[in-house]
């Protein structure tokens, strides 16, 4: 029987979908939204956590930039 | 009473004067500079100012700089009288970043401190500045100059007979002086003194009415000097707190230290002389006319890039003051360098030199000669062998003409100022190559030494073929899946460093570069690692020589050796005891793949141990055969920490104008099948390796000699302390807060009085 979920299909480079794997382990189980990891680069996730996820990445990449101060 | 009198005003005394030196330069500095000119950026560069009506000139185009009204000045390299513009703009102004086509120089009360000491007056500098100005001189920067030139050159530091006086034509000027409590403090008042305090009072009325008018004339100062000089002696202990409270952000009367060697018969003169083969470079003659400009010499810093003939300048120094010289280098191995760098370029006999370290402690022979040692053996507070005590009380006791310090930079460290209020000597030369740390202690340098004398142009310096042109290239190597999944963890916070440095994807890249330029051209190779555990590993599966701190001086000088000579010893690999001074002049690439954590110096000091020119002399110009003869790479592993640091630790080369090329792919895709780690179930063995490994393995390498001041605070491995260590946390908060708050988050006030700095403990102890 064909079983059809809503969501949201995400395309990466390697390391941001371990960032990504990482951050859905450190949710409380009730705020899992990892629906199926499809290979390395590739991931399933509900439809809601778009903003969230771009959030996450985009804080961590501002951790390791440097912007020489003026 | 006489006691109550006495007690109170010190005990009120204690807690201002330490919190002036405590905060008295940086407040005072960023509250006069940061605050304005960072306004101002705000202001100019937020809100747009607008310059529609500012005039030009109506010859503009021929002239080459533009002065703001916030002391920045920029100067275009391509203009005719670039060579005339830069030569006077370093010596007046701080030059911020130089790329090819357009400098940015800053103008500060410390570079005209220094325009001032080196010969120039204040109308000079606005003539000339408004000369080669496109527009009219600006009247805050003319008023500026004014303000801050107006007390320069009327007080001196003289050291006669092993005692310092505080010299000038102006007795109200001493006056002023003693009024402050630091330096009254600092003041003997022996029977000697005591007579020399007379002649302040007595001939004041005469000056006063005689030399009035002159009193704003610097450069009058010198001839009436030969009339009447006023003088009173110091502690010398306290020597650095009074110059440093005669610097412009306090007393605003900061002492010139010359020396007039041709007319000091009480020191015995030293008879050496260069030899005719040591042909000092145009840039070299210039840093010495600086320093010797008007027939004595003056004590000052010069900056020339590594690999530009720093140690000619030195011993040229020496050669020309011709008295007794100390010689400070870093480490053992740069002792024998300046050792040989002596024998070399100058006259010098062998008894008239000798050499104290741990390891070889040869007497000094005869009644003049020069010295080399390292910092260390001067400041060592401890128990020594009686041998060395004898040397030591030796160098104490001597007054030496010149003090000769090699990469002064680490200089500021407590524990190196220690050896300048140690020693005596009538003339300070610094030498370095990066006049920039990560902790804000370069500005001590200001009154440690003296003035910035001189300082290279990088680029220009590679123009002329004196120092290797150099490709720089920031490799990107992306983490692989498995070691960026534990990276991220929590629990190995601690191993974050190792799980980027060991990065299979990186150890390839490493590979794969040491394979090319092995192979293909030829190169000697060196590989930077501070953290020991990739040290080891990439040296091991490589099986390539390394050398770290524990490496013994014999097996040191084995794979040096074998490196330079061997044909079959392409590639060795340093750990962070190849940062400073080992000579390697053989080396043309250089491969980091882990480092300490930001900082420029270090990122420089790396680069420097290639810039040693190669190749023939019209090969290497503009045109040449071969554009670029040196390699420096980087490996970054994307996505981590390292990116942030590896932009930051650029800053420094990027102002001197060098430029980072990104590599994204190495290996290229296509190849690589060869290299270590191509399948996942070696990457898998390395992982775990990684992670059974101790904390204590992977964490960064400690040295006894460590340079900078940060990682000398010892054994602090704890959790969180990696970015204190590394000097990261006193960056941040250095540069993100500047001239928002006075300093005191990085200096929490020493309680324990063992703690005390010296010269503290000698008065309150």
């Amino acid at each position: 029987m064909v079983n059809a979920t809503k969501g949201l299909f995400i395309s990466c480079d390697i390391p941001m979908a371990q960032f990504i794997v990482n951050l859905n382990a450190t949710m409380p189980a009730s705020q899992k939204f990892i629906i199926r990891v499809l290979d390395s680069t590739h991931l399933f996730v509900q439809p809601n956590v778009a903003d969230m996820i771009k959030n996450a990445i985009a804080d961590f990449r501002e951790q390791n930039s440097y912007e020489k101060p003026t | 009473m006489g006691h109550g009198e006495k007690g109170r005003p010190s005990k009120s005394m204690k807690p201002s004067s330490k919190d002036d030196y405590r905060n008295a330069i940086p407040e005072d500095e960023e509250a006069t500079y940061g605050e304005e000119i960072e306004d101002d950026y705000h202001d100019g560069e937020g809100k747009k100012k607008d310059f529609s009506k500012l005039e030009l000139k109506p010859d503009h185009a021929n002239r080459p700089l533009w002065a703001c009204a916030d002391g920045r000045i920029f100067l275009e390299t391509f203009s005719p009288l670039y060579k005339q513009a830069y030569d006077f703009l370093i010596a007046i102004a701080e030059p911020v970043c130089r790329p090819e086509s357009m400098h940015e120089y800053n103008l500060t009360p410390h570079s005209l401190y220094a325009a001032v000491s080196v010969g120039l007056e204040t109308e000079t500098i606005i003539t000339v500045l408004s000369k080669l100005s496109k527009t009219k001189l600006p009247k805050e920067m003319i008023d500026f100059i004014h303000a801050s030139t107006a007390n320069y050159g009327k007080v001196k530091l003289v050291l006669k007979k092993n005692r310092y006086f505080i010299e000038s034509p102006f007795p109200e000027v001493l006056k002023k002086l003693l009024r402050d409590e630091v330096i009254s403090r600092a003041r003997i008042t022996s029977e000697a003194a005591g007579a020399e305090g007379f002649t302040v009072g007595k001939a004041m009325g005469e000056v006063v009415s005689g030399h009035n008018e002159l009193l704003n004339e610097a450069q009058l100062a010198a001839a009436a000097e030969e009339k009447e000089t006023h003088s009173f002696e110091i502690d010398p202990v306290q020597v650095e707190n009074v110059k440093q409270r005669c610097l412009p952000n306090a007393l605003n009367y900061p002492m010139m230290e010359e020396y007039d060697f041709r007319n000091d018969t009480v020191n015995p003169d030293l008879e050496v002389e260069l030899k005719p083969h040591a042909q000092p470079r145009p840039y070299q003659e210039k840093s010495l006319s600086k320093m010797f400009g008007n027939g004595r010499a003056r004590s000052g810093i010069i900056v020339l890039p590594c690999g530009a003939g720093k140690s000619l300048v030195g011993v040229s120094a020496a050669c020309r003051i011709r008295k007794s010289c100390l010689c400070l280098a870093t480490n053992a191995v740069s002792v024998d360098q300046w050792a040989f760098q002596f024998k070399l370029w100058s006259t010098i006999r062998d008894e008239q030199i000798c050499r104290f370290t741990s390891d070889s402690k040869e007497r000094f022979r005869g009644n003049a000669g020069v010295v080399v040692t390292t910092y260390n053996m001067v400041a060592f507070g401890g128990k020594r062998s009686e041998e060395s005590e004898k040397i030591i009380e030796e160098i104490r006791n001597r007054e030496w003409g010149l003090l000769l310090m090699d990469e002064v930079h680490v200089v500021p460290a407590h524990m190196f100022r220690k050896v300048i209020s140690l020693t005596k000597s009538h003339c300070k030369l610094g030498l370095t190559a990066t006049l920039v740390r990560e902790d804000e202690r370069i500005t001590d340098l200001n009154f440690l030494i003296g003035p910035k004398l001189y300082e290279a142009n990088w680029l220009d310096l590679v123009k002329g073929g004196f120092i290797a042109n150099v490709q720089c290239a920031e490799v990107w190597c992306p983490m692989t899946k498995e070691f960026f999944a534990e990276y991220l963890k929590k629990e190995n916070s601690k191993k974050k460093q190792a799980l980027y440095v060991m990065n299979p994807n990186k150890f390839r890249a490493c590979e794969f570069l040491i394979r090319f330029h092995e192979q293909q051209r030829g190169d000697k190779i060196i590989v930077f690692a501070d953290n020991l555990f990739a040290l080891t590993e990439y040296a091991m599966k490589l099986r390539k020589p390394m050398i770290y701190g524990a490496t013994s001086h014999i097996e040191r000088t084995k794979i040096l050796e074998a490196f330079k000579t061997s044909r079959d010893v392409n590639t060795i690999f340093l750990s962070k005891v190849g940062d400073n001074s080992i000579d390697i002049p053989e080396a043309n690439v250089i491969i980091q793949i882990s480092s300490h954590a930001g900082s420029r110096r270090q990122e420089a000091q790396r680069l420097g141990r290639i810039l040693r020119a190669k190749g023939k002399p019209q090969d290497r110009m503009a045109g040449g055969k071969e554009e670029y003869n040196a390699f420096f790479y980087s490996l970054v592993s994307t996505d981590t920490q390292e990116m942030y640091y590896s932009t930051k630790r650029q800053q420094f080369l990027i102002d001197q104008g060098y430029s980072f090329k990104v590599i994204t792919s190495l290996p290229p895709p296509d190849s690589g099948g060869d290299l270590s780690f191509h399948h996942l179930d070696e990457q898998l063995a390395l992982l775990g390796k990684v992670l059974s490994a101790g904390d204590d393995m992977v964490g960064l390498e400690q040295l006894e000699e460590d340079a900078d001041d940060i990682a000398l605070h010892k054994a602090r491995r704890s959790l969180g302390s990696m970015s204190a260590m590394s000097g990261a946390n006193g960056m941040v908060y250095m540069e993100y807060s500047t001239g928002k708050k006075p300093m005191g988050q990085g200096k929490p006030k020493p309680k324990d009085p063992s703690k005390r700095h010296y010269l503290f403990k000698k008065r309150y102890g």
